[in-house]
């Protein structure tokens, strides 16, 4: 019996350990795409770091501005010096709460992700519908979503108004692994 | 005959107008194999550098390129690209390096405790420092 209760506090404590671990991607991916009448643009990060608290249920994000890659070179240039001024704000951050997150499983299911994005020094409250799945271990988490330039202050000069979405679909990919070490 | 030659030198400068808009607009990406590193320094001094005063450090290293020395903790491949993981003297911060999807061909050569150089573009620090288009040099 007294076996029996030691097993008991055995997987007690490993379930109490795993239920405060953290998942993590240092290679996530956002992708945002405008598309306009005159040109589309697109622009890949493939190093954004994204850590999930599966204990809080909580989801932070880091995302460097210059790690955005363009297809033109003068198309990135523009990006980082004219509109996020990504000499004055080198990072865009996302804080914020999965709010259905016993329900991942390991088949893909859909999740909200509620709390802060701050892009270009400015913050909005922002709720994100997301695929999310739990599977060996890893959580994967993908979606997309619209923002609107205006709302982070990001101007858009008169000359290339036409060549420029007013709204930029932001698609993002991670593949969250457990946090050892 | 003098309309004809303010026609025949607007068209040639507007020929040339256009020629050197489109060069502009698709200027290349710095080519970082062929360029010369910017800076040259080792893991430890960069990570130093960043974790010190990161404002600092970002004016200093961003968009450079960087050329640095360490030791390889880990190589792995995701999203089609290589990723080369530099140890430094802080048991959590790195350095990754992101390939290039030509060098990347070259990533299983590359093995675990070696002692390395890559070159390439700092886009900042996360939790890490990182770098992106790398070439390997040594």
């Amino acid at each position: 019996m007294k076996n029996l209760y030691t097993v008991f506090l055995c997987l007690f404590t490993v379930f109490v350990i795993n239920a405060q671990e953290r998942y993590l991607t240092k290679s996530g991916q956002i992708t945002f795409f405008s598309e306009s009448p005159l040109e589309n643009i697109e622009a890949k990060n493939n190093q954004v770091l994204s850590i999930v608290d599966a204990s809080k249920k909580q989801m932070a994000i880091s995302i460097l501005m210059k790690s955005f890659m363009f297809e033109k070179a003068l198309m990135q240039e523009h990006f980082n010096e004219n509109y996020v001024e990504s000499d004055k704000y080198p990072k865009a951050t996302f804080r914020g709460k999965i709010l259905n997150f016993e329900t991942i499983s390991n088949t893909e299911s859909k999740v909200q992700v509620k709390g802060k994005i701050t892009i270009h020094g400015v913050t909005k409250e922002l709720t994100v519908e997301t695929l999310a799945k739990k599977k060996d271990d890893a959580i994967y988490m993908k979606g997309s979503f619209f923002i609107t330039l205006s709302d982070f202050g990001v101007e858009i000069p008169s000359v290339v108004e036409k060549n420029i979405a007013k709204q930029i679909k932001i698609s993002f990919n991670f593949n969250h692994q457990p946090f050892k070490k | 005959m003098k309309l004809k030659k303010i026609i025949i030198s607007a068209l040639i400068l507007a020929f040339l107008g256009a020629f050197i808009g489109y060069k502009i607009y698709n200027k290349p990406h710095v080519n970082v194999a062929t360029e010369k590193a910017d800076v040259v320094l080792s893991a430890d001094q960069i990570l130093a550098d960043f974790t010190t005063d990161e404002a600092v450090a970002n004016a200093k290293y961003l968009e450079k390129i960087i050329q640095v020395k360490g030791i390889v903790s880990e190589t792995k491949i995701e999203n089609n690209t290589g990723i080369i993981i530099l140890q430094t003297n802080d048991d959590f911060a790195t350095i990754l390096c992101h390939l290039t999807p030509q060098e990347t061909k070259n990533i299983s050569k590359i093995k675990k405790g070696r002692q390395i150089t890559l070159k390439g573009i700092c886009t900042g620090f996360l939790m890490d420092v990182v770098l992106v288009k790398c070439v390997i040099t040594n």
